[in-house]
């Protein structure tokens, strides 16, 4: 068990790879051998992603260096600096991992039925596991270049399954456009390691956080890092492409989307608080931050409730949803430098930004679910042709119920723990953004409502006469993310010492990461 | 294992909401348990009763999405004219937007690395 621990943070991200691509070997010969590799290569990396976590909480960063004699062993014999790939897990890092872990599996078993109609799910299924290894590869990724790469990686594959009904024209639109805005923003991710490599001749972020000076190219440098992941997770003024995206993909893929946002924002918080973590002008950056993150609340709130395609309605919740993960990390990062205010109430808004990205983790990607059991039954996104799916539909109809419950922040449910965590903390700040984050509540609930009223109430329309509740495996995908909104409802404290104090902790100590692989203590 | 999350100024715990809701369920089932017990199902007493006039069909009497909160919409005209106009469905201008924050956050913090 020790040995395997030793070496799960390179088996997180090989096993998917590897089945990616058996997958597709498999895949010719028999449809259920291959499912059955794709829930089984999951669901074990599942289990060392949570034996890593816990691993993680107990004994602290777990460094591995690739192709050295120990793992641990960051800098070679005769050399100064890390020059190997280094994969470095941090209690930020596990957190983000056991998301993905949990929402990539529960994606997956939702695509069982999902996509049984279509053709090509062999393709579908490599397609998936290639992204999870890409999304894993961001989290641990030790070094600037291989965070490209696994960006990379993930947004390719991630385009192509946006794409993957061929069938629907707005499917290719809505790929091109994830593929075109991922290749502006690998480019930019990509010259922003090229302006740091050229200025201190390495790729590793642990020791760039140590010799960084915060210069002229330094700072244009996190301009293009910071907005390149905004854009990838879609903040506003920079979200426009993402309802065209998300809403045209299959549901389950939509799910793992939302993910791979948070991918690119905890790339973004690595970049804040780990790269340039030493010498940010934290105020500065930390208002950019919240200003935007505010924006991203209500433009979205109130793009979705403009909305009447379920997918598209979904896709700006999401975007609102994300400014709230915004400004709390963003007032984090804003009295950064201050360890008076930090400790007063910065760690605790970072603690609440970072919660409801879990939140956020479990909610959103039932919600896609429900939308796209909506559109396996009906046969539409649009919600002006829906009414009285409650009667043929009830699993869908409660899971949706919770979701929409939790998305709106309505006690008990966790969305509420988290939001209640950021208001307190953000109020010390300004209350501007406690008073924004209610009012963008409000019209969460308003317009999930309207949702439901639309889709779900009403009597029995003709139409839908025929329509049956969606397949066992989708219920069963669904069913897993609201296990979790209903444990993180039930223990929020334990969530919060367990997982998410490590995590902002994780953050605010970068010195810690530094010293994981340089051995010297900033 | 306790079921409590520490804010910093106060503190939340969840089951004393559930334990609230539970015991309004049983105070709603107590009411619901006092109607009017001679209800048939599949008769008359069924019908929709609209003032005595003709009933539409499901489909006609389902209020649709696009008539949910037409004032709201109605109120904020000028607001959804403007959040509208960026969101064209074009890449090219998304990216102009890109370009454009980028270039912004990089001065922004350009010349308040000067005024440090």
């Amino acid at each position: 068990m020790a040995a395997l621990i030793t070496h799960s943070p390179i088996l997180i991200i090989a096993i998917p790879l590897v089945a990616a691509f058996l997958t597709s070997l498999i895949g010719m010969a028999s449809s259920r051998a291959r499912n059955t590799l794709v829930i089984a290569s999951l669901v074990f990396v599942a289990f060392l992603v949570f034996a890593l976590a816990r691993d993680v909480v107990i004994n602290g960063i777990r460094v591995y260096t690739l192709g050295a004699v120990s793992p641990e062993q960051t800098i070679p014999t005769g050399f100064m600096v890390p020059v190997r790939i280094i994969l470095e897990v941090d209690g930020m890092s596990a957190f983000f991992s056991i998301i993905w872990a949990i929402v990539s599996l529960a994606a997956a078993i939702y695509s069982l039925s999902h996509i049984a109609s279509e053709t090509g799910q062999t393709r579908f299924y490599t397609l998936l596991l290639l992204m999870v290894a890409g999304g894993f590869g961001m989290m641990f990724t030790g070094d600037l270049f291989n965070l490209f790469v696994f960006l990379e990686i993930a947004s390719i594959s991630g385009g192509a399954l946006i794409a993957f009904r061929t069938k629907f024209a707005d499917t290719q639109e809505g790929g091109f456009k994830y593929i075109v805005v991922s290749a502006i923003a690998g480019l930019m991710v990509l010259f922003a390691t090229g302006i740091l490599y050229a200025q201190y001749d390495s790729l590793n972020i642990a020791t760039l956080a140590q010799v960084i000076q915060y210069t002229t190219l330094d700072k244009i440098a996190l301009a293009l890092l910071l907005v390149a992941f905004a854009m990838k997770t879609g903040m506003v003024p920079l979200h426009l492409w993402f309802p065209d995206a998300y809403s045209v993909a299959p549901a389950s893929i939509t799910g793992m989307l939302v993910i791979t946002s948070h991918a690119c924002m905890y790339a973004a918080f690595r970049v804040c608080f780990t790269l340039y973590g030493r010498v940010i002008d934290s105020p500065v950056v930390g208002w950019i931050i919240i200003v935007l993150g505010l924006l991203t609340m209500f433009v979205g709130v109130t793009m979705a409730v403009f909305q009447k395609d379920v997918m598209r309605f979904m896709s700006y919740h999401a975007i609102s949803q994300l400014g709230y993960m915004w400004v709390g990390v963003g007032v984090g990062l804003a009295v950064l430098g201050n360890s008076a205010l930090l400790a007063t109430y910065g760690r605790d808004a970072m603690t609440g930004g970072i919660f409801h990205i879990l939140n956020h983790a479990m909610y959103k990607p039932l919600l896609f679910f429900t939308g796209g059991a909506l559109f396996h039954c009906t046969g539409t996104r649009d919600l002006t042709k829906m009414g009285g799916l409650a009667h043929k539909m009830k699993w869908t109809t409660i899971l949706y119920i919770i979701g929409t419950l939790s998305i709106s922040g309505i006690p008990p449910l966790n969305g509420f723990s988290s939001k209640i965590l950021i208001y307190e903390s953000a109020y010390q700040f300004h209350p501007i953004l406690t008073v924004t984050g209610i009012i963008v509540s409000i019209l969460t609930l308003a317009s999930f409502t309207k949702a439901f009223h639309s889709a779900f109430m009403g009597a029995e329309l003709p139409e839908y006469e025929m329509v049956k509740e969606v397949p066992k495996s989708m219920i069963i995908g669904m069913a897993i993310l609201a296990a979790g909104i209903v444990f993180i409802t039930l223990f929020p404290g334990q969530i919060v010492d367990w997982i998410l104090h490590p995590a902002a902790d994780a953050l605010v100590n970068h010195g810690a990461y530094i010293s994981s692989v340089t051995g010297v203590i900033p | 294992m306790t079921f409590i999350l520490e804010s910093g100024y106060a503190f939340w715990n969840p089951l004393i909401w559930i334990i609230v809701f539970v015991v309004v369920m049983i105070i709603v089932y107590f009411f619901r348990r006092q109607g009017q017990k001679k209800y048939k199902k599949d008769t008359e007493q069924v019908r929709i009763f609209l003032c005595g006039e003709e009933v539409p069909e499901a489909g006609e009497r389902h209020i649709r999405v696009g008539n949910i909160y037409w004032g709201f919409f109605e109120t904020l005209k000028d607001y959804y004219n403007q959040i509208l106009r960026p969101h064209t469905g074009i890449i090219n201008d998304y990216i102009l937007w890109f370009v454009a924050v980028t270039a912004v956050s990089a001065i922004i913090l350009v010349i308040a690395g000067l005024l440090r």
